[in-house]
């Protein structure tokens, strides 16, 4: 892990630990109601400040708590345009499977590429600190993905490039 | 697999079939480029009748396709059938005896849209041949340079062939239709372009999303930088030099490889996306481990216990 990333994970997962602290709150505007207070933003008095962690210009996490519910934004690095096409091409496949990553939000936030939306029956239902663990690993993940798929593309190319060239000889 | 064969393996198996069991056909084959092929048996098994399709036929025939094929096929070309471009018919009963002769036919036909294709190069490099001969006494003769021959092989694509007393420059038109592809193409043509520092016989190549000077103002070439979505059409340029084609093995062989090339771009950019495809299939299960892994193991409490000797009871 290089030197600048261990403090960002570390910062990121202290900061979701305390951010995770939810329990249950039924709606105030709709009787009989019991939504995301982060989603809905009807009742301002339960949203707490954002928190926004950065490690560089292009890479990001936003941490949105409020009583019941926490978002989690993911702005993963996209240097070129082939990391801009393999982090969409991959966050696109994470969104289609929303519905068995339970916590994960089909829609990113604008501004990330990926959203996590984590309610208190997430919580209730599974341990807190797993899911801390599942967000770290998959930023620590992400990353080292995305550029081995951008390295094997490099290589195959100038494996193909090669291979059609050589033959000219 | 990682070179695409220049002949039709279809019709090639087919072919091979036939030769020694007669049997009647009609089966149509498609090849790349929009090629089809018709093998059809009309009166006799013995008598196999092979057609072929081609959308730049009459481009080629500009260009010498006809003596080309003549000189490929020769007493086996017949009557071109209906909504066909060229065709040829094969009497089984009258076939050479010898056995490598066979197999030579066989592969011969097999090669059909390759010979069909190779008549424009076959004339740039012997123009190319000539120039450099003229140069020789003349030196104004280095400034000349053949006319461009479009060979419009696609509804959109097409390869520009030229030749000049030093070399002989092939353009292709590729258009890329999805985003993914075109940002994939652009790494690989980077490599095509470097591979030249590793490969120093290699012929030359430059790409650009522009029209290059050989061939702007021709008919069906848009105008530089105007009317075409940027980045949708991509020109690939190669540049043979003499010592690629100074022996007719070596001529033979450029030709038919660069045939290929279109087709070999768009296979590798296809199978760089499968692999990044089940690779991210892969990834996207080990998340869902991890991410399943917090939720807790509750199956414990429901499973039934069982005592040591062999009664079960359940837990309250």
């Amino acid at each position: 892990m290089s030197s600048s990333l261990r403090p960002y994970l570390t910062c990121v997962r202290s900061s979701l630990t305390a951010a995770m602290s939810l329990c249950d709150f039924a709606s105030e505007v709709a009787e009989r109601h019991n939504v995301p207070e982060i989603e809905s933003g009807k009742t301002p008095e339960v949203l707490l400040n954002p928190i926004t962690i950065a490690r560089n210009e292009h890479e990001r996490v936003l941490i949105e708590p409020s009583i019941n519910s926490i978002r989690i934004s993911i702005k993963i690095k996209q240097a070129d345009d082939n990391e801009i096409l393999l982090v969409h091409k991959f966050t696109r496949f994470l969104s289609q499977r929303a519905e068995q990553f339970v916590i994960l939000r089909r829609k990113p936030v604008k501004g990330y590429d990926i959203s996590f939306l984590i309610t208190n029956f997430h919580t209730e239902q599974m341990l807190k600190h797993k899911l801390v663990d599942f967000i770290i690993e998959f930023m620590k993940d992400v990353d080292k993905d995305i550029s081995e798929m951008k390295l094997f593309i490099n290589t195959r190319a100038r494996f193909v490039a090669e291979a059609f060239l050589t033959s000219f000889q | 697999m990682l070179l695409l064969d220049y002949h039709n393996p279809l019709l090639k198996t087919i072919l091979k079939e036939r030769f020694v069991k007669p049997a009647a056909i009609d089966q149509i084959i498609s090849d790349f480029d929009g090629v089809t092929y018709h093998i059809f048996t009309p009166e006799v098994k013995t008598k196999i009748l092979i057609s072929i399709s081609i959308k730049c036929y009459q481009d080629l025939l500009q260009h010498g396709a006809e003596e080309v094929l003549k000189r490929e096929y020769g007493s086996y070309i017949t009557e071109t059938e209906q909504g066909y471009n060229f065709s040829i018919l094969i009497d089984l009963t009258a076939l050479p005896e010898d056995p490598e002769e066979r197999n030579d036919l066989i592969t011969r036909v097999s090669l059909l849209r390759r010979h069909t294709m190779a008549a424009p190069f076959e004339k740039a490099i012997s123009i190319q041949q000539s120039l450099s001969a003229e140069a020789a006494t003349d030196p104004s003769v280095t400034t000349k340079t053949s006319e461009v021959m479009t060979i419009r092989y696609r509804d959109e694509e097409a390869i520009y062939v030229q030749a000049s007393y030093d070399r002989v420059t092939v353009i292709f038109s590729i258009v890329f239709r999805e985003e993914t592809d075109r940002v994939l193409a652009k790494t690989f043509m980077q490599e095509f372009v470097d591979a030249r520092k590793q490969i120093q016989m290699a012929p030359h190549v430059m790409y650009r999303s522009d029209p290059p000077l050989e061939i702007r103002g021709l008919p069906g070439v848009p105008e530089a930088g105007v009317a075409v979505k940027k980045g949708d059409i991509v020109y690939i340029t190669f540049v043979f030099f003499p010592m690629h084609i100074e022996n007719k093995a070596k001529r033979e062989h450029a030709i038919e490889h660069i045939q290929t090339f279109r087709d070999y771009f768009h296979y590798h950019i296809k199978a760089a996306k499968a692999y990044i495809h089940s690779r991210m299939r892969h990834r996207v299960a080990h998340n869902l481990k991890v991410l399943n892994r917090a939720k807790p193991e509750n199956e414990m409490e429901e499973k039934e216990k069982k005592t040591a000797s062999g009664r079960t009871f359940k837990q309250t």
